[in-house]
This record gives structure tokens, C-alpha cells and sequence, in this order.
């Protein structure tokens, strides 16, 4: 997938430093989202991890999380997220923030 | 043998994500992002764990410079002794270093004959995997690369590694030994928060212990600029090379339709095109078809 | 024993400890991340002088990328842009005005200051709640093992997301409505095509603040120069981001596609993407400081300064962070945390936020965001444009054709000036 700025996605998030941790630190209930009307945190979340699926649910993947906070501000749905801090010293790392 | 008294974990200490310039070559390193490799971190925690059932001390070994110690510090939160063979050297230097001295400075570190030796299989950045073997020559002990588990077996360990095809090969390590580890989903335990208030101002001990220079002498380093190429131009009108290129206008053999017939036909036929092609021969066309 | 924790290696949290520490107290810092800084993400210009007091010379070794001495402040519209442009040399000497530098760095450095003065910091530790008894809070929760600590005073400087500042019921639990998004592009160029791309030399750096160029959702851009890399970017309202379904790079690649920024950035390299977000409700929004044993600070109290053309907020954090550390041993052996406030309001750190109150609502609303800059590059266009033969036409045609055309109604455009004069008295 090729954004038309001329870099993929995935060499845009090559550039950022993941410590990735062994427990998820979000979890997205699909069940919830399934009846979930805006699905926001689609387009909203910077790092572009809610892949909404076929049966309108949403596939979730931590690993390349910015820690932003986005998501559960835009997620109307109680229940749908479950939000915390990975474990100390892993997820994101800037240099350049 | 006894009881395993000393385990010495040789940790390398290097920053995880260099930046290299493109253009330059130039390479920047970030005392930052210094930290253990996963199979490092690995390393260590098996060494706990066996040292722990033992009854034995764990001694981590980092050779590198002052950006070493915040790690080393964490570990020491853990309960492992923890030392620095202080290096000099620039970053490339230091990857061009003569491992069979740095194994025989980093043996000599331990102050006392470990029974057991754990380390990474390789490291991030030199990646020879040498240092095991040349560790193991030192001591005068085995040694058994690539491992993905280790446990132990009264004072021996029964040890796992990974063979291809997905087969794994068990084996019983006899002490002393060096044991190189794969990070195979071990992972570093975390230090309870009273050990890291305590070792936060923890000085973390430096060996003197000569490390000589490198073996190679580094000249200079550059980014790889691989030569021109001579590339004629194209011919033809681009029209032209688009034909070729597509093969729109050339002539295909048609697709053959078979069918529809049952399965020995089906089988049949299939035979007769592997023949036909040059993957089977006459003799054997003839057996498969009898 | 710990007198204070301070949670949150950031600007206000070093600030805060570094403080406290030089007044004798016993200071423990937490921070989640590896090193600190390295969660942080920002524009690029840090506003120093707030340091004048504490650390004399601060500028001698602060880590400085460039310093800032030419401000533009630019309109955008597709294909045309508007320009106002500052320069001062006094800004490129001490005590000077503003630097670009790296989180990763400049937290680092100030943490590290902290530590000199005695601050104990551990990084790699998320503080994942409060000790509260009665109604007092006691200490923190860790997610290490044994990870329970306690002090007479918490100091939650743990940023936007304070869930320090939730769980003590000070913030809500969501506020899309005064949050903005940012996101920061940082590209390599080499320092020479820099220099010469943005006019400058030596450790002169540019801060450019963009209006018009976020699609109409309520926001700006940013570009900054670093030593060898430019920071590009756009802060957007979450709730109006969402609402839109426009992804934030795309924003930012529409940004760096515009004819008059497209040329700075030609031929960059993507060294890192960044996110993060900032609180912009300002001083109408403020929640409440302080509760029994805990003092809130920087952006985790919502002290940030985001409206379009200012983004500040690391000033404002080491203020209000000083502040606290300031008064942290008064409040601790009298367990009152009026003091706090009280000197916040006495600083900059209020007064600022105070005087700019409408501030947010102005640069934000409908007819700035979306259609201004239209008319302003109409106006401008229509002034500049020479129509001979014909006549040049009025400023007052202009502005009434401008006006028109941008579905703008001069009454609007009257009482959109009063409020601004108001605002930015
Ligand atoms: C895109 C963007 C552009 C900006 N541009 C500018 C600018 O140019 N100039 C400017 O002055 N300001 C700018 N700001 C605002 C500025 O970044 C913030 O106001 C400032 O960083 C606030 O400092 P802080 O110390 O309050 O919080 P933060 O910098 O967010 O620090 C909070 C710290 O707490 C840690 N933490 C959080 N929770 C926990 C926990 N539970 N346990 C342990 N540690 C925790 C975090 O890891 C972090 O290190 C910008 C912000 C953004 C997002
Ligand atoms: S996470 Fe929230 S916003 Fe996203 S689809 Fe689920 S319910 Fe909707
Ligand atoms: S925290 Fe930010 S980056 Fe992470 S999933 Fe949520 S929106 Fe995406």
C-alpha cells in the first residue's frame, strides 16, 4: 500500500523504534464494535492499526502502537477498548520526538 | 562434579538501532538505545534461573564503555553480580576487535573458573557467533550453540536447539560448558521496584583487564557505492518495445482443454503432458499406465 | 524515606524534581519509558528562558539543534499562501528566544539535572495508580513487583493522558473535544541545503507556523528546522479528525505537497513518524490543580498553549513543574496545596493562559479554519495582481469581493475582529 506521498505505510512505521511487549496493552472488543456506527478509530488512529473485518468487526494488532491515545478518545463505545500503558521500558521509543 | 558454584553470563551491550548515514557511511551511535539484544537478555535470565536452583552466584560480563552501566545497573537490580571489561576504541573498532583477545580478557574478568557460560548465540551488530567457541577453547570446556532451552538435570542441563525442518535435537551438557542461547520467547525478568530504587546510584564495578585493539586495522569506512554499469539504450520505438515486453502480438500456443473425462483419463492425460515436456520417461509413462 | 514522586520524566516532572531535590527533599522520578524523552513527541521549539532562574546559562548546554531566529507565520490555500515573516538577530544570541531540539534529548537533559541535584529516577516504570487513604493520596502504584510507594506528596506530571489526574476524578476519562492530534514527519536534508533552503546559517533555525492547510478541520501545521532534518506536521482536533474519516499523514502529505512548502522538503528522507497528542482547552478548561497529597503539572493539568499558531506547552510545563517543586516541602509539612495554585497565578504560567482564554476558541472556529485564509489570499491576490489596462479596483471592492466569495459576511468579519482584539489585547 503506497500512500501518495511516495512511502508506503510500512516504511513510514520501519522508522519508528517498537520495544514490542509480551502482553497486549489494548484490547479492542469486536463484539462491541460490530454494532459500533462511526468505527473512528479507523482513520483516526496515526499508526493505522483497527482493520475493520468482514463481518464488521475490527482486527486488532498492538505491536506498533504510538501510546498517542487517540483511539479511546474517539471510541464512543463503552467496553469496546481496553486501554493501558505497555509494561515499563517497552512500546514506543522516539529519538526525534 | 559438585554443585555449580559460579555462572558467567557474557552479555554484549550495544546500541540496537545505529544510524548509518546513506550518503556518508558515517555511523551514529545513541548511548540512549544502548541495551541487551533479546538472546542477551535471554542469556541472563537463564542464567538466574540455573544460578537460582543451584544455590550458585551469576556474574554478567559486558565489555563496552560507560554506556554499558545503565543496563548492567538493571541487572544488578536483579541480584546478578555484574561487571564492565572497559573497552576503548570507536564503534567500528570495536567490531573489527580480535574476538579470541576479548574472550581471553573476558575470561580472565571472571576472576574465578566458571562451571557454566552463557551467552548469546550472536550478537546484533558483529554477529560472528565466535565468541562462544573461542570462550570454550580459553576454559578448556564444551560448548553448545543455538540453544532454545536449557534446564537443569541435577548438575547437568539437558539443553534444546532448533534443527531445520522444524526438528529440535535434546542433549545432555555435561559441565563446565559454554552454552550460546537463542531468545526463543525467554524473556528478562523485571526488577521489583525496591531493587531498582536501590540500584539506581549502584557503581557498577570495571574489570582491568587489557583488552588489546583490533586485529584488523581499520582504514576508514565508507557507505558501499557499488561501480557504474554500462546499460545501452533501449532500441525500437516504445510501442515497440511495449510488444515485446507484453508479448501482446506474438503468437501463444492455445490453452488445451481436456475434458471433461473421468480420473484415469484425467490421470492420462496428465502423463502424457509431463512425458510430452521431458519430465518423464517413455519406460516409466508405459509402467504408470499398465 | 521518599518525600515526593514525581511521575513522568517530561518537562514539568524534571522540573518539578529537580526543584524539590535542591530544597533538600528526598525525590523519587518515574518514567515509563526506557530513557526519558523517549515517549515524547512535540513540534520542536522549546521557549527557554523560563529556565533564566533555576539553571543560569541553560543555553550553554541545553541540547540545541538550531536556534530560532526567523518566525513566519503562513496562510495556505490551494495554490496560494500568505507569508508574515519575522527576523531578529537578538534571538540568536543569549539569552536568547526559542530552539529546536529533540524530546529524546532535551528530557534527558533535564531529568539529568534533576539527578545532579539529588533526584532518584527510574525509567521502564509505569506508576499504574494511586495509594489513596480517605480522601488523601499517599503514594503510587507501580507495575513493577513490590511496586507500591509512598510520600506525603504525589506530583503527577504524566502528560496528556493522565490517568494520575483521572483516577484522582480531576480530568474526565474522555474529552475528545479539547484534544488535538499531532503528527511530525522529521527529514533528513543535509545542513547546507538547509541553510540555504530556509535562509539562514550557522545555528540560526526557522519556526513556521501554517494555517489553512488542514482540509478545513479545526487545526495547523508546523514546519521547524533541526540541525540536519526539518520537522514538518499538522496538530488536528481529534473530535473533528474523526469526524472527517481523513487520516493524519495524508494531512501531512498534502502539507508537504503545497507549492510553498513542497520546495523545502524536496528530496527528504524519513528519518521518524511521530504521534502524540495535546491538550488545548485552555483556561476555561482547566480541571482543578491540585487534591489532597497531589499536585497536577504541565500538559497533565492541561497548562498548553495549542491554537493554530502558538504551540507551547514545554514552557508552561517546567513553570507550572517549578512551581510545584518550588512549594512541594511548604505544602508537605502544612498539607495544604493552595499554595500551588496561588503561585501559578502569580507566574506566566496562568496569567498567559488567562489573557489567551478565548484564544483556542477564535483561531479554531469555523470561518478562521476554513474560510479566512481564502479570503485573506483573495485580498492579497486582488491587490497584487496588476490588472492593466484596467483600473487597480479599491481595497474596500476587494474586501467585499473576497468577502463574498468566501461565503463570508462583513458583519462576521467585524465582530470575528472585535473578538480577536479582545482576545489578543
Ligand atoms: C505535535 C505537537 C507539537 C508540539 N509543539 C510544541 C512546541 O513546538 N513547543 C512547545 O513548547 N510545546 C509543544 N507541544 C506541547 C508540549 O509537547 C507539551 O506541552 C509538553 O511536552 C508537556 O510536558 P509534560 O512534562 O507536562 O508532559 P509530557 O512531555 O507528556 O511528559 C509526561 C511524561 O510522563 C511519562 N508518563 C506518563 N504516564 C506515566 C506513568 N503512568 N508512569 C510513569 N511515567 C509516565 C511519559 O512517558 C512522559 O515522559 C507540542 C505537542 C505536540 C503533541
Ligand atoms: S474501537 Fe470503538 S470506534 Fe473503533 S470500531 Fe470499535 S467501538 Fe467503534
Ligand atoms: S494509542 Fe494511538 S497509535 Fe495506539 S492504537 Fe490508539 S490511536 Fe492507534
Amino acid at each position: 500500500m503506497t500512500g501518495y506521498d511516495g512511502i508506503s505505510f510500512d516504511d513510514r512505521m520501519e522508522t519508528v523504534e517498537f520495544r514490542v511487549a509480551e502482553r497486549a496493552h489494548i484490547v479492542v472488543d469486536s463484539d462491541v464494535c460490530r454494532s459500533c456506527t462511526t468505527k473512528a478509530c479507523v482513520t483516526a488512529c496515526p499508526a493505522n492499526l483497527f482493520a475493520p473485518t468482514s463481518d464488521g468487526g475490527i482486527l486488532f494488532n498492538y505491536e506498533q502502537c504510538f501510546e498517542c491515545g487517540t483511539c479511546y478518545q474517539v471510541c464512543n463505545a463503552e467496553g469496546a477498548l481496553t486501554w493501558t500503558y505497555p509494561d515499563g521500558g517497552h512500546g514506543v521509543v522516539f529519538r526525534h520526538g | 562434579m559438585a554443585e555449580p558454584r559460579l555462572v558467567a553470563v557474557l552479555a554484549r551491550c550495544s546500541d540496537l538501532r545505529v544510524e548509518v548515514d546513506a550518503l556518508t557511511g558515517a555511523v551514529s551511535r545513541d548511548a540512549r538505545t544502548v541495551a541487551f539484544s533479546s538472546s542477551d537478555a535471554a542469556a541472563i535470565e537463564h542464567g538466574l534461573q540455573l544460578a537460582s536452583a543451584w544455590g550458585a552466584r551469576t556474574l554478567v560480563l559486558t565489555a563496552g564503555g560507560p554506556e554499558c552501566d545503565g543496563p548492567l545497573r538493571d541487572v544488578a537490580a536483579l541480584g546478578a553480580e555484574v561487571r564492565r571489561v572497559a573497552t576503548h576504541g570507536s564503534y567500528v573498532e570495536e567490531l573489527a576487535a580480535d574476538e579470541r583477545a576479548l574472550a581471553r580478557a573476558m575470561v580472565s574478568a571472571m576472576g574465578e573458573r566458571p562451571d557454566l557460560v552463557l551467552c548469546a548465540d550472536r550478537s546484533a551488530d558483529r554477529g560472528t557467533g565466535a565468541l562462544p567457541a573461542f570462550v570454550a577453547h580459553e576454559l578448556g570446556v564444551v560448548q553448545a550453540p543455538g540453544l532454545v532451552s536449557l534446564e537443569r538435570d541435577g548438575n547437568e542441563l539437558i539443553a534444546e536447539r532448533r534443527l531445520d525442518f522444524g526438528r529440535r535435537e535434546r542433549m545432555r551438557v555435561p559441565l563446565p560448558a559454554v552454552c550460546s542461547v537463542e531468545a526463543a520467547g525467554t524473556r528478562l525478568r523485571r526488577a521489583s521496584l525496591p531493587a531498582s530504587l536501590a540500584a539506581a546510584r549502584f557503581e557498577v564495578p570495571v574489570a582491568e583487564v587489557a583488552v588489546p585493539g583490533p586485529a584488523v586495522r581499520v582504514l576508514g569506512s565508507r557507505a558501499a557505492r557499488p561501480r557504474p554499469r554500462h546499460l545501452p539504450a533501449p532500441t525500437g520505438s516504445s510501442r515497440e518495445r511495449l510488444l515485446a515486453l507484453t508479448g501482446a502480438l506474438l503468437s501463444h500456443e492455445p490453452p488445451t482443454v481436456i475434458g471433461p473425462v473421468d480420473a484415469s483419463g484425467a490421470a492420462d492425460a496428465l502423463l502424457e503432458f509431463l512425458a510430452r515436456n521431458g519430465y518423464l520417461s517413455e519406460a516409466r509413462t508405459g509402467y504408470a499406465a499398465s | 524515606m521518599t518525600d515526593v514522586i514525581v511521575v513522568g520524566a517530561g518537562p514539568a516532572g524534571s522540573a518539578a524534581a529537580l526543584l524539590a531535590a535542591r530544597d533538600g527533599l528526598d525525590v523519587v522520578l518515574l518514567e515509563r519509558g526506557p530513557f526519558p524523552g523517549s515517549k515524547n513527541a512535540y513540534g520542536g521549539v522549546v521557549y527557554g528562558r523560563v529556565l533564566d532562574e533555576v539553571l543560569p546559562n541553560w543555553w550553554d548546554e541545553v541540547p540545541v539543534q538550531r536556534w530560532v531566529t526567523r518566525r513566519s507565520t503562513m496562510v495556505l490555500t490551494e495554490g496560494r499562501a500568505l507569508t508574515v515573516d519575522f527576523r531578529s538577530t537578538d534571538w540568536g544570541k543569549a539569552p536568547y528566544n526559542g530552539c529546536t531540539t529533540f524530546r529524546a534529548d532535551f528530557d534527558s537533559w533535564l531529568a539529568g539535572k534533576a539527578v545532579e541535584a539529588g533526584a532518584q529516577l527510574v525509567t521502564s516504570t509505569v506508576a499504574t495508580g494511586l495509594v489513596v487513604e480517605g480522601d488523601r493520596v499517599v503514594g503510587v502504584r507501580t507495575d513493577r513487583s513490590d511496586g507500591d510507594l509512598r510520600a506525603p506528596l504525589v506530583i503527577a506530571a504524566d502528560g496528556v493522558k493522565s490517568f494520575l489526574a483521572k483516577e484522582a476524578v480531576l480530568l474526565p476519562r474522555t474529552q475528545a473535544k479539547h484534544l488535538t492530534l499531532g503528527v511530525k514527519e522529521v527529514l533528513s536534508l543535509p545542513r547546507e541545503v538547509i541553510d540555504e533552503r530556509f535562509g539562514v546559517r550557522g545555528n540560526e533555525g526557522v519556526d513556521v507556523e501554517i494555517l489553512g492547510c488542514t482540509r478545513g478541520i479545526p487545526g495547523g501545521g508546523f514546519v521547524y528546522t533541526n540541525r540536519d532534518s526539518i520537522s514538518v506536521g499538522v496538530v488536528v482536533s481529534v473530535e473533528h479528525l474523526a469526524a472527517a474519516k481523513v487520516r493524519a499523514e495524508d494531512l501531512v502529505a498534502d502539507l508537504k505537497a503545497h507549492p510553498a512548502v513542497a520546495p523545502w522538503v524536496e528530496g527528504a528522507d524519513l528519518k521518524e513518524y511521530t504521534a502524540h497528542l495535546i491538550p488545548e482547552g485552555g483556561y476555561d478548561h482547566l480541571p482543578p490543580l491540585s487534591t489532597p497529597g497531589m499536585l497536577v503539572t504541565g500538559d497533565a493539568a492541561g497548562l498548553c498553549l495549542a491554537a493554530g499558531i502558538w504551540l507551547e506547552g514545554v514552557n508552561f510545563a517546567i513553570g507550572s513543574g517549578l512551581e510545584a517543586g518550588r512549594h512541594a516541602r511548604r505544602i508537605i509539612e502544612t498539607r495544604d496545596e493552595k499554595p500551588y495554585r496561588a503561585a501559578l497565578e502569580e507566574t506566566f504560567v496562568l496569567q498567559d493562559h488567562k489573557r489567551l482564554r478565548g484564544a483556542p476558541g477564535v483561531v479554531l472556529s469555523e470561518r478562521v479554519q476554513q474560510q479566512y485564509p481564502g479570503l485573506i489570499a483573495d485580498l492579497v491576490q486582488g491587490l497584487f495582481t496588476v490588472t492593466n489596462p484596467t483600473a487597480k479596483p479599491g481595497v474596500v471592492k476587494l474586501l467585499r469581493a473576497a468577502a463574498k466569495n468566501n461565503g463570508v459576511k462583513l458583519r462576521h468579519l467585524m465582530t470575528d475582529g472585535l473578538r480577536g482584539g479582545k482576545v489578543f489585547r
